[in-house]
């Protein structure tokens, strides 16, 4: 692992460093219960659309506070959510502030948070309009959409691999089988086939059976196209020698398949993996986005967005909606970046 | 000595084609054994024949293996022989390993016992270093390694089960000649070593008397001459074999033109009717055209030709 992350930073630096943002939003979410002030479904009902909260370290009178400080914020206009600082409220930002009880990893509890004010509100990225706090639900979000990519990667690769490798290994009737399956799965549009395989189940799930149903469909979908390119590449390894002399050591099919052929794959197969992963959260954020995904009051980065779709008002007067796009296209443009170094990692003739 | 492979009668083939037809020969233990041949006459698919790995539109048509004991061609569960009890190693060490993979981890992957990994660890680099190789290479990648020590590793990976018989598909081809000769000297040192049989095949037929016992002259998938391997080498009984060692630069003076067999290995799709070798034969007869000569016993050795008397196939 210490080799491959020195080998990455040597050769391509950008996706290094996409490595670690990476290792960082994934941290986030693992941490959310602890670094986000707020719970995801909290409502401030008196803070609808409040823009993102300035942190300052001057404060009107151009006095130094060591001591960031976020101004109170009060509603002026409800019609047109127009707030108005209160110059004369300065909150404190603190570090480890007591919030609300929870426990962090599901584990161990406490009542702290990283950061937070003790008066005051503190919005990092705004809120939405129920009053509740983005930067906090990102966080949760984040939990879904970016397990969301390595799950349904895990699973799509599995069945690809298992299938592509069976199919391209064996050959003849097997073959003929397995692929006309996977042009049963390839002759409907994905779109479509999501849409369908979502509507077969009742919309009244619990948000953890969604989100399980949502993986499912999406690893579902993309794992015919992968079987298919994978079988191709195992019909041209499989005639490679170091295979027959696999054959003569008298190894097992399964491990000649595991073992010699599909990590001869991995050239192509690594960028596959990390390119699709964008595509699963991009999937879960058109399920969501049509209401079809995580439901209310739990967050997804696709939900989160979903709200602005449509809603033009709330696109011109609260931007910070959009910042969980921002998020996705980050997460998407560093897996971009991290496949295709770990491509060149990988092949151990560039060592 | 004792008997360790006997084929009886093999071809092979399928509806089209015969690539080998009616081959027989026996393997003792501890012996060396070379195929010689031009190439396409199919020295490397006797070999295929007998671990059971030919390509898929060819099949044993006919004819028995004895392996130990074990009758081979009806054998179904060849992956418990493959590697424990026959090792085989190929013409391009190179491609035959896994770029992936290190050289340790390949060689450990052969071994067939349910050992723990430390031990199998310390094992493959006792059998790298008996190979002339540094413990070193246990962690390097195929790569990493000239062609003569890839081929080294190749032979460590086909002989850590200690098995009974080696089939050597022409592992000196893609080397140079002191390369090639390391290796030779080691297949030597392994038979004792080893109690190994070795079967080996080669077009070079001096190189086959270097290192073997017994030598099988194959033509057109038909083993013409077989017998110890000094006497074929100085006494040449079949015309083909006569006209290889005839090729044989050492038997030519300095600025002396070298002989070449003229004509070409005929094509299996069309064989001629009777002795394969007949077109390009000076001692051709009316019936070398039409039949296909017996096996006939002269100086110990095994002859198919008509120059010795009409032994028809039975």
């Amino acid at each position: 692992m210490k080799k491959t992350l020195q080998r990455l930073r040597k050769r391509n630096y950008i996706s290094y460093i996409s490595f670690w943002i990476i290792v960082f939003l994934y941290f986030l979410a693992i941490l959310a219960d602890f670094i986000a002030p707020y719970p995801f479904n909290k409502q401030f009902r008196d803070y609808p659309l409040c823009p993102p909260t300035k942190i300052h370290f001057f404060d009107h009178n151009k006095k130094f506070h060591l001591r960031p400080f976020v101004y109170e914020v009060k509603l002026v206009n409800p019609a047109l959510n127009q707030y108005e600082i209160v110059k004369e409220r300065i909150c404190p930002v603190y570090f480890f502030v007591k919030g609300e009880k929870k426990k962090i990893l599901g584990i161990f509890p406490s009542t702290r948070n990283l950061f937070g004010t003790k008066e005051g509100k503190i919005f990092l990225f705004g809120t939405d309009m129920h009053g509740r706090d983005i930067f906090s639900r990102i966080l949760y979000g984040a939990r879904i959409s970016l397990s969301i990519g390595i799950i349904g990667v895990s699973i799509s690769f599995f069945l690809g691999f298992l299938i592509g490798g069976i199919s391209g290994y064996f050959g003849g009737k097997i073959d003929n089988i397995l692929m006309r399956l996977v042009e049963i799965f390839m002759m409907f549009p994905a779109f479509y086939l999501m849409l369908a395989l979502r509507a077969v189940f009742p919309l009244n799930l619990s948000s953890f059976q969604i989100y399980l149903l949502i993986v499912i469909i999406l690893s579902l979908i993309g794992w015919a196209g992968l079987a298919r390119i994978i079988r191709g590449m195992v019909l041209s390894i499989k005639e490679e020698e170091y295979v027959l002399a696999a054959k003569s050591l008298g190894l097992s099919s399964f491990r000649i398949i595991f073992k010699h052929i599909i990590p001869n794959t991995f050239s192509y197969s690594i960028t596959a993996i990390t390119l699709s992963i964008p595509g699963y959260i991009l999937g879960e954020s058109t399920l969501s986005l049509l209401g079809l995904g995580i439901q209310e009051p739990y967050p997804s980065w696709g939900n989160m967005l979903s709200v602005c779709i449509g809603n033009l008002r709330v696109l011109s007067n609260a931007p910070w909606m959009l910042i969980p796009g921002l998020f996705i296209f980050l997460t998407i443009i560093c897996f971009n970046f991290l496949g295709d170094g770990l491509r060149d990692v990988f092949d151990p003739k560039n060592w | 000595m004792k008997k360790l492979l006997n084929v009886r009668n093999v071809v092979v083939g399928n509806e089209e084609i015969k690539i080998l037809r009616e081959i027989s020969f026996e393997v003792n233990e501890k012996e060396i054994v070379s195929i010689v041949g031009e190439s396409g006459c199919g020295k490397s698919m006797t070999l295929k024949t007998i671990i059971k790995l030919l390509p898929k539109n060819l099949e044993i048509l006919s004819g028995e293996i004895y392996f130990d004991g074990i009758e081979i061609v009806k054998y179904d569960a060849m992956e418990k022989i493959r590697g424990k009890e026959i090792g085989m190693i190929f013409q391009e060490p190179s491609s035959y390993l896994n770029p992936l993979f290190t050289i340790g981890n390949q060689v450990e992957e052969a071994i067939k016992e349910k050992i723990e990994k430390k031990e199998k660890k310390e094992r493959v680099i006792k059998i790298l270093k008996e190979m002339g190789l540094s413990s070193n290479v246990y962690y390097q990648y195929p790569h990493q390694l000239s062609g003569g020590m890839q081929q080294r590793a190749m032979i460590a990976m086909s002989l850590i089960n200690n098995p009974k018989l080696l089939l050597a598909d022409e592992p000196t081809t893609a080397l140079d000649l002191t390369t090639a000769f390391g290796i030779i000297d080691l297949l030597k040192n392994l038979v004792t070593k080893y109690n190994l049989s070795i079967i080996f095949v080669t077009h070079d037929i001096s190189l086959a008397k270097y290192i073997s016992d017994k030598i099988l002259v194959m033509y057109a998938g038909i083993i013409v001459e077989k017998g110890p391997s000094n006497l074929v080498y100085t006494n040449p009984l079949h015309p083909y074999t006569q006209k290889l060692i005839n090729c044989l630069p050492e038997k030519y003076k300095k600025g002396e033109r070298i002989k070449t067999i003229e004509g070409q290995v005929p094509s299996l799709k069309d064989l001629p009717e009777g002795c394969p070798f007949s077109p390009r034969c000076e001692y051709k007869k009316k019936i070398c055209e039409n039949y296909i000569p017996g096996e006939i016993k002269i100086e110990e050795r095994n002859v198919r030709c008509f120059k010795y008397g009409n032994f028809m196939e039975s």
